[in-house]
């Protein structure tokens, strides 16, 4: 699961002059045919940039996501939830592995990626920085947050880079048992007694606010952000997303007589588009660069798992060994 | 101080709150050398690429890549070769034929003996290798040139993978009843999950509480 929340601000790579003009033309005309690229192709070098940084923070977010909702496996009520749920956290750490091998082909070694996300460097979705206080805020997760990611990914799985879309064609068919999977706890506790109901509109109250900067801020359109488009790296703005996610589930939700808590939130029938209250972008914009309620915990689990297992590690290394790309 | 959590198991691990200094980058191969797998959906199917793993040998990676590729679908087999015991051809357009396109070498060094050599083809970018089959050289490039002869007329070929068959890990017959407990885990399908019922249910009995 991953939100989009990708900022595509330009960098020093945004300079299109200075690639060799005759590959570049090869290169746009190929994606203009709808061929994918694969990693022994020439690229610009933006768009290596940019795959990398989009792919490694779908990694991050994957084996990030697997922990508010790897808490509740053990207090999963009853053996058949405890399977579904450690089975949909060993998808979610699985879909980390392949987005990890996705980002190598493009040059960025998983050792690097792992110590830049201990060291804070590269970002995760935002969401998971926000607790998960009870089984029903599990259930919200495993609902809603799926739901936002699926959105997300089938549209990126459409991209141009061969690596990334063979990657999340796996993910999204694994994920349709996620988003089934949570729809259903989520029924299960609106449908049942009053206390289970209380509990997870209590859930849904408090995880809206995040899920609804889930995709990221209103994207500044600039020819940046033009030029990743016709490269087909990104493939819908966040606001078309966030829009389709509101199609889509508000009315799964209100079909339950639970309430969204935003009394702004209405379709307008003329425009076709969802009216929402503007998410807190300044308490987005705190919480991504570290200040949110559990940031700190998330790395320092993380961190913990790397530093207690690296002896296994040195011990099974075998010192002939040397580090080839993966190939597709 | 130590970190509170909402997971009790968390709380347990003791960990420093507050900022901890930045951790050293990690060492190269710190997570391992790379892999590439094949899995086989049915029997008679061709072994298809899955994608890679990082493991530190041929058995850890055959048990990563059970567990990665072969964890939720349908398998009956599975093949791991070590990542630079591939050799690739260059990469053509998704309406070329790769064959037509290069200058398949001469042979620079021939192994004193013939060995077999297994050949996958990319029909079309973004999807997967699929084996198309075996043949006997005594050389990448001669395994290339038979490859050409046996199996490069036929439409569209992307790209080309060729690894000599002693390099390839595989699972014997008698290893596929590791994969026939998967359909037995119905709490891992989409379809286990009748929430429509009782969304239906729900709907039914609050529509006569109202009225």
């Amino acid at each position: 699961m991953y939100g989009g929340g990708n900022v595509f601000e330009a960098t020093k790579f945004d300079n299109l002059q200075t690639e060799d003009p005759a590959k570049l033309a090869e290169f746009e005309a190929r994606i203009a045919r709808g061929e994918k690229i694969e990693p022994k192709d020439w690229m610009p070098e933006l768009y290596r940039k940019q795959l990398i940084r989009m792919i490694e923070q779908h990694a991050h977010s994957e084996i990030i996501g697997a922990l508010p909702e790897g808490t509740w496996i053990t207090r999963a009520p009853g053996f058949r939830r405890k399977m579904a749920q450690m089975a949909k956290v060993q998808d979610e750490v699985g879909h980390a592995q392949l987005l990890y091998s996705a980002a190598e082909t493009l040059g960025k070694t998983r050792e690097q990626m792992l110590t830049d996300l201990i060291n804070g460097k590269s970002k995760y979705s935002n969401v998971f920085n926000y607790p998960a206080f009870t089984w029903a805020d599990s259930n919200i997760i495993s609902w809603l947050i799926d739901a936002g990611a699926i959105v997300n990914q089938m549209a990126n799985a459409k991209g141009s880079y061969g690596p990334y879309s063979r990657a999340l064609e796996r993910i999204c068919a694994e994920e349709a048992f996620h988003l089934k999977y949570g729809h259903d706890a989520v029924v299960h506790m609106a449908t049942g007694s009053s206390k289970q109901r209380e509990m997870i509109q209590a859930a849904l109250n408090r995880w809206w606010p995040p899920i609804m900067t889930f995709f990221g801020p209103s994207d500044k359109m600039s020819t940046h952000t033009e030029t990743l488009m016709r490269w087909k790296v990104k493939m819908a703005s966040n606001d078309e997303c966030r829009q389709q996610f509101l199609d889509m589930y508000v009315p799964k939700i209100w079909e339950l007589g639970l309430t969204v808590p935003d009394p702004k939130l209405k379709k307008n029938m003329e425009t076709g588009q969802w009216e929402y209250t503007e998410p807190d972008w300044d308490e987005f914009k705190r919480v991504i660069n570290g200040d949110g309620p559990c940031n700190a915990e998330r790395l320092a689990v993380r961190r913990t798992a790397e530093e207690r297992g690296a002896w296994v590690r040195r011990a099974l290394l075998n010192p002939k060994a040397k580090y080839v790309k993966p190939l597709a | 101080m130590s970190l509170k959590s909402l997971d009790p198991r968390v709380t347990r691990l003791n960990l420093p709150e507050g900022e901890a200094p930045a951790i050293e980058p990690k060492q190269e191969l710190d997570q391992f050398e790379t892999y590439e797998a094949f899995h086989q959906k049915k029997d008679g199917a061709a072994h298809t690429y899955v994608g890679p793993v990082h493991a530190p040998n041929e058995d850890v990676a055959f048990l990563f890549a059970k567990e990665q590729y072969s964890r939720r679908f349908t398998c009956v087999g599975l093949w791991i070769v070590r990542t630079e015991h591939i050799q690739v051809t260059p990469y053509v357009g998704d309406q070329e034929n790769v064959y037509d396109m290069m200058r398949v070498e001469e042979p620079t060094e021939r192994s004193e003996e013939v060995e077999a050599y297994e050949i996958f083809h990319l029909k079309k970018r973004g999807k997967a290798h699929a084996h198309v089959g075996r043949v006997m050289a005594t050389s990448y490039q001669e395994a290339l040139q038979e490859a050409r002869k046996q199996f490069g007329e036929k439409g569209p070929i992307v790209n080309v993978w060729v690894m000599k068959s002693k390099h390839v890990l595989q699972s014997a017959e008698e290893d596929k009843d590791m994969w026939t407990t998967i359909p037995e885990k119905k709490y891992r399908e989409a379809i286990a999950y009748k929430v429509m019922d009782k969304i239906t249910k729900y709907k039914e009995e609050h529509k006569t509480t109202a009225s």
